[in-house]
Formats: C-alpha cells, structure tokens, sequence
C-alpha cells in the first residue's frame, strides 16, 4: 500500500503547489501592471493589428529586427 | 520568475509540459503493478479464443457492448458477479467498451450456449425479438486470421510472460504443428452447430469467422478459470 | 526577408487544410447520421454488406470527424492566425514551407489509409486510437513535422510577445504528442512470431485494467487537446478579429489558460483520494481541485464579455451568431462534463446515450462551429473574394442550432429513460425490465436524433457550397477587410 499512500500524498501537495502558483501568478499580473513594468492589455492587439507590415505590438529584438538594426 | 516563463517560448513549452506530464505520472502509474496481477486460477486465451478476439474487434462488438460489469446490484442481478480487476490481467487490449446499446458480455460464456449465439449471429430477432443489431452473416463464410492470433500467442507469451505451453513458439515449422490443435478445437464447436457452410469449411480446414468468435464468447466468465484448478 | 518584394502572408498549406476540412467535414458527417438512422431503423444496416454495419462504420465516424475534420480544421486555422499573431509569413522561412506540404502529403496519405484500413477491418479497438502501428508511426512524423513548422515561425517571429492563441496551439502540440505516444504502445506480432500472420496486426504493451487506465487518460485528455485547446486558441483570434473587439481581458486569457492546463489533466484526480491517507488531506484535495476550476472557466466568460457594448453585431453578423453561441455550448459542455463524474450521476449515466449526447453538444456545438465560423472569416483573406451569401450562412446557422438542441435534448431523456431503467425493481427486489425492453423503448429518440443529423449534415452542404461559391465565384475584393468578413 506504500505507493498508494505516496501517490496520495503527492496528489495533496502537488494541488496546494499548482494553487499557489496559479494565484502568486494572478499577484504577478496584477503587481507587475501597477508597477508599469508591464502592459498585458494591449497584448490583445495583436488579434485585431496583424497585417504583415504594421509595428509589432511588443516591440522585437529578434534576429530579423537586429538585422534592420544593422542596415 | 514568470517574466521568464512568458518571454521565452521554449521554457513555457517545458512549463506545459511539466503539468501536463505530472498529472499523468501521479493518476497511473502507481496502480500499474497491482492492476496487472491475474485472479487464480486465471488461464490465458487459447488461439482459436484469440482469433475469436480478433472477429470481435474487427467487427467492433464494443461499439454497443461493454465488458465490465459494476458493483451494483442491478447489474449482478442482470448479468452475474462483478469484474475483478484481475480477470482481465491477458486482454490486451482492454474491450471494456464505453457503450451499452446492447447488453454486457463479461460474463455471457456463463448463460449462453453455441446454438444460441449461431441463431443470434445469423439472425439477431430471431432469439432476441425487437433487437436492433445487425445480422453479421458475413462472418459464416469469412475465414478467421488463426496464424495471426498464433503470432499474438507468441508475442505475449515471450514478451509478457503469458503462460503459454511450450508449444506455442515462433517461426513457421511451429505453427504448422500447432495448427492440428485450434483446427480440433474449431471441431468441437462447429460439432455444435448447424450451418452447413460452417460444418463444410471447418471440414476442410478452415475456421471461419463465426466459429471463432463463438469460442470467444463462451470464453468470457466463468469458463476460463474455474475449470483448470 | 528581403523588405524590396512586397511581403504577405502565404495561406497555401491554410487553403489546403481548409479543403480537406470540408471534405472530411462531410463525409463524417454523412457517416454520422447514417450509423444514427441505423439505431432507430435496422434494416440500413445492409446497405454495403459487411462494410455497413454500425459496428464497423462508428470508428470510421468519429475518426474521420476527430482526426479528418477537426485536425484539418485545426491545422488551417494555425498555418493562418500563427502567420498573423506572429507578423511573419511562412515563404520567409523554407523550412516551414517545405514542411508544411510534406505534412500536407502524408496527412493525406494517412488519412485514406484510415479509412480504409477501418474499414476493412484493422484496429486496435481503444477508442479514439483504432489506427494500427503502421498509420500510428505515420502520424507521429506528420506531428513532429508541425512541431517543426510551428517553432521555425516562432524563432523568426517579429512580434515579441507570443498571442494568447499561439499558447493554446503550442499546448496542443504537446499534450496530443505525450498522451498519443503511450496509448499507442503496441508489439506488432508479425516481427515477434518469426514473420507469422498479419503484418498491420500488433498487441498493447498494456494489459486490462492498465490498458483501460492508459487509454482514458488518453481518450478524456484527447478531447481535451483535440477538442478544446486548439478550439479556444481559434475562439481567442477569430472573435475579437472579427468583431474588432480586442479580448475583453488578456490577463484572464493567460490565467484561464493555465488554469485549463492544470485543471483538464487533473481532472480525474477524484479517483485518487484513497482511504490510507488522512481525510482532512483528501478533503482540502477535492477542495482546491474545485478552487482551480474557476479560472479555467474564464475563457468563456472571458469571450462573452469581450462582445459587451457591441451585441448589435450578434444580430447582423452571422460569424458572431455561430461565434457567442459556440462559447456559450463550451460552457454548457464543460459544466454537464463535470455533472456526470459525479459519482452517483456516473453511476446512471455510464454506458447509455447520455454520454454521446454530452460528446455531441460539445462537438456540434462548440467544435463544428467554431472551426466553420474560422473558415468563413479566412475564406474572404485567402481567396480574396466576400463571401458568397449571407442568407445561406443565415439560414445554416439556424438549421444546425435546431440539429444540436435536438441531438442533445432526445439524448438526455434516451440516457436518463436507459439508466433508470437498468436499474428498476419491483416491489419483491427483481429487476423490473429485460434489456431488450430498455432498447425498443429508446426507438422515438434515435429517430429524433437521426432527423437531427439529418440536418446538420444538411448545414453542412451549405457551408461547404458557400465556401466552394466564394472560392470560386463571388465578387472579387480589392483590399483585405480589416475586420468583419465581407458577404453578399
């Protein structure tokens, strides 16, 4: 019965990890938007402004942009 | 550490699938040893039972009829015993099915007989009046694959430890003297039949489809382990 | 890459998917609808000889409907948006192109080999996983080959920040891949036995109940990656796109993602609370469980509210018709799903026509919907027509809404009549009905639900006539609509 016992230990522990981690993730979001280091919202954009040619919502530092960088 | 997590798309690729793949681990793996085990006294399928299996999944009898009778009153009544785990510790694979249309077949080698299912193959409102399943007559002049269950036989006795005779082994010449033994078993059922394509075909060595899956079903209860002990 | 040739979005492996979607949308359907009418009346089952039977032809239906029509739907609609959220197109990357028609070639390959490989007979007998060895490996090289596809666009993306959509597809990708991969462990027996027998035949590397354990992890966390993920990372594009709504609130997008994540694979954690350890353990166990549901029922909320203030558009737009009333089957899904694992509910429901009818009000309503409304708004980008009529779309929705409610509602009272009557006893303790009693009783809701195939397959002609129309016949547009899809 040891592995039975185990795997409902590790049932428990692992919900109480994944709900502290899904809630200090909510505190994370909320937190990092205040302090302005973020702006998840506009992210939303990036649905309705996907043309190929428009300005990345979030600007990139991809190898194609380092590229123009260099130009 | 979320920053992280969002910026890089390899790392959330390793995040999900970290969640994903622990919940697996924890919900299976700790009753796969246990779960494996057979009841006493539990023999494994024979060739021709095998083969049998092989009509039922192929004309996929587990669309409409499960295989695992629950613990509850209503259904011991109605259909005997309920199912131990370790009856099932040789069907690879699992056929309990998800679906009753038709009833459970765990146990219906127990109150079944051979002339009842040839009628019901044939004919299903014959026996069963108002049934709405299929006659499957194709499977009277179908002949059934017996050298690939023979090859089934062969796999899980020397890959899983199925304990299997030593008769039972791999390679042409084996087969060949095996062959004498599910042909005598299809016999004894076709004995008990009366289609005259049935009783022709097995005369002539061949097995057709209907003859092993009968030998399936009256495979299914107590007939596989109450007999060898 | 060169910034000199006008740079576009390439939709060539988009508009392959988007024909097989439909093709396959058809004929499983068609499948559907026939193995429906062959409950209600017998006799239909003696159309195609041994080839006919409702036995032989239910795996047919559901994977032609899963692996045909969902997975090319899905597959269309990723090699679309992925373009766009990420603001690169696959000609700019040979890898993904060159890809994306191999896969194209052998999903083809695959999938009339899946036919008829069924057809004839061959299958593994699990559930949502028939297909032998030979088209399993087949189909681990057509995943791998989208891997592949979809992190060649990711590593030359220009936009940074990866759109919730992409999330959910990235997701699928891997769930599909872990959970196919072990229930498809099988021996193929010709390799095993010296060369004797079947070369497709092959045998679980499980037994029983463990066989049983992994294949419903696999079949409860298919239609969770198949039917859900995938279908929530299209819902998070296509609304606020075509309603030029941005998502009412991307933080609770990304928490509603990992809380499906968390929550979908746990789901059957109640089977887990064994005796041995401490109640009070197994108690709060059950009770976060449930805490952790919440923010995994924030996508549909989520995409009700980003239409708030812009309901007008549900009456003069049919794609946000199909759009609100597919979230809206998601949630009565999702919460009907939850209902049945309860245990005394189970105990009733399992094994009788509840259960299809849950599958199919999801199905139906979330997942067709969903990936036809998707259709709809690509078709004017990709072909760079509107769409051919607007009263067709009109009157389709209404004709597959009336199919679904009637799917579901005969079902539930088929699966409830089933159920209760399985277990009724009379005064003495006997059981009160014989099976066949518990079958002709059913016979008013099989044809109810027939009729009900009948006309969601009808629907679906008319969807399928409407994009071939727009493909090739309606007004020719000059320049992209920025948001809502165009029709005449």
């Amino acid at each position: 019965m040891g592995i039975r016992e185990l795997q409902g230990y590790a049932t428990f522990f692992m919900t109480i990890v994944f709900v502290v981690i899904l809630y200090g993730y909510i505190v994370y979001l909320y937190r990092s938007e205040k302090k302005g280091e973020k702006d998840y919202e506009k992210l939303g954009n990036i649905a309705l402004d996907d043309e190929i040619t428009s300005t990345p919502i979030n600007s990139s530092n991809s190898i194609l942009d380092e590229k123009k960088g260099e130009k | 550490m979320f920053h992280w997590l969002e910026k890089n798309p390899f790392f959330f690729a390793v995040g999900v699938f970290l969640v994903i793949a622990f919940a697996g681990l924890v919900e299976i793996l700790p009753n796969f040893a246990e779960a494996s085990r057979p009841v006493t006294g539990l023999r494994p399928y024979t060739v021709l039972e095998l083969a049998g299996k092989e009509v039922y999944k192929k004309d996929n009898c587990i669309a409409c009829h499960s295989q695992l009778i629950r613990p509850f009153k209503s259904e011991t009544d109605r259909y005997g015993e309920y199912s131990l785990s370790g009856e099932y510790a040789y069907d690879r694979p699992f056929l309990w099915g998800s679906k009753r249309t038709g009833p459970d077949l765990h146990r219906v080698g127990n109150y079944r007989t051979t002339e009842w299912h040839e009628n019901h193959m044939w004919q299903p409102n014959s026996v069963v009046p108002g049934s709405i399943m299929p006659a499957y007559k194709h499977q009277f002049t179908n002949v059934a694959d017996i050298e690939t269950a023979y090859a089934e036989a062969v796999t899980v006795k020397n890959i899983f430890k199925t304990p299997y005779g030593d008769d039972i082994k791999a390679g042409k010449k084996a087969w060949e003297a095996y062959r004498p033994k599910v042909l005598a078993e299809a016999r004894k059922i076709a004995s008990q039949m009366k289609n005259k394509d049935v009783k022709d075909m097995v005369k002539a060595g061949k097995v057709p489809e209907v003859v092993a899956l009968i030998a399936y079903l009256n495979s299914l209860g107590a007939k596989r382990y109450n007999a060898k002990k | 890459m060169q910034s000199n040739a006008a740079l576009e979005y390439d939709y060539t492996i988009a508009k392959l998917y988007t024909y097989t979607a439909i093709l396959f949308g058809f004929i499983g359907m068609l499948i559907g609808t026939l193995i429906a009418s062959q409950l209600a009346f017998p006799e239909l089952n003696y159309l195609f000889g041994e080839y006919g039977t409702f036995s032989r032809l239910r795996p047919l239906h559901t994977n032609v409907v899963i692996y045909g029509f969902t997975v090319s739907g899905i597959f269309a609609t990723f090699y679309y948006l992925s373009q766009r959220v990420l603001k690169v197109s696959m000609a700019e990357s040979k890898i993904a192109m060159t890809a994306g028609k191999i896969q194209f070639v052998l999903y083809v390959i695959a999938a009339t080999g899946m036919v008829i490989s069924e057809l004839m007979g061959y299958t593994q007998s699990k559930e949502y996983a028939q297909m032998e060895w030979p088209l399993d490996l087949l189909i681990v090289v057509i995943w791998v080959l989208w891997g592949v596809i979809m992190f060649a666009l990711i590593g030359i993306r220009r936009e940074k920040a990866l759109y919730i959509s992409m999330w959910y597809f990235i997701a699928t990708f891997l769930g599909v891949a872990m959970l196919y991969l072990f229930n498809n462990m099988a021996v193929p027996t010709y390799f095993t036995s010296g060369g004797l027998g079947s070369i497709m035949h092959s045998v679980s590397m499980y037994s029983g109940t463990n066989d049983a354990l992994v294949q419903w992890w696999w079949g409860h966390n298919a239609v969770a990656f198949v039917f859900t993920v995938p279908i929530v990372g299209m819902i998070y594009y296509f609304l606020p796109k075509e309603s030029g709504q941005s998502v009412y609130s991307y933080k609770l997008s990304l928490l509603s993602f990992w809380g499906l994540m968390f929550v979908y694979l746990w789901a059957g954690s109640h089977h887990l609370l064994y005796s041995t350890v401490p109640d009070w353990m197994q108690t709060m166990g059950s009770v976060f469980s449930v805490v952790l549901i919440l923010p995994s029922w924030g996508s549909a909320i989520n995409m009700l509210l980003t239409m708030k203030g812009e309901w007008n558009q549900l009456t003069d737009n049919p794609l946000i018709k199909f759009m609100v009333l597919a979230s809206t089957f998601y949630m009565l899904s999702t919460l009907e799903g939850p209902i049945q694992a309860i245990k005394s509910v189970n105990a009733i429901a399992h094994f009788t026509d509840w259960i299809p009818g849950h599958v199919h009000d999801g199905v139906l309503g979330w997942v067709a919907f969903m990936i036809m409304s998707g259709l709809f708004h690509m078709a004017p980008r990709m072909f760079k027509r509107e769409i051919y009529s607007k009263k067709l779309i009109e009157a389709q929705f209404w004709i597959q809404t009336t199919a679904v409610v009637l799917y579901f509602t005969s079902m539930w009272i088929a699966g409830i009549t089933q159920g209760m009557m399985w277990r009724a006893v009379d005064e003495y303790g006997n059981l009160m009905y014989s099976f066949i009693d518990t079958v002709t009783v059913l016979h008013p809701y099989y044809a109810i639900r027939a009729l009900s195939g009948v006309l969601f397959v009808t629907g679906f002609v008319m969807f399928a006539y409407n994009m071939i129309k727009t493909m090739t016949s309606a007004k020719e547009l000059t320049e992209e609509p920025q948001f809502r899809t165009p029709m005449a």
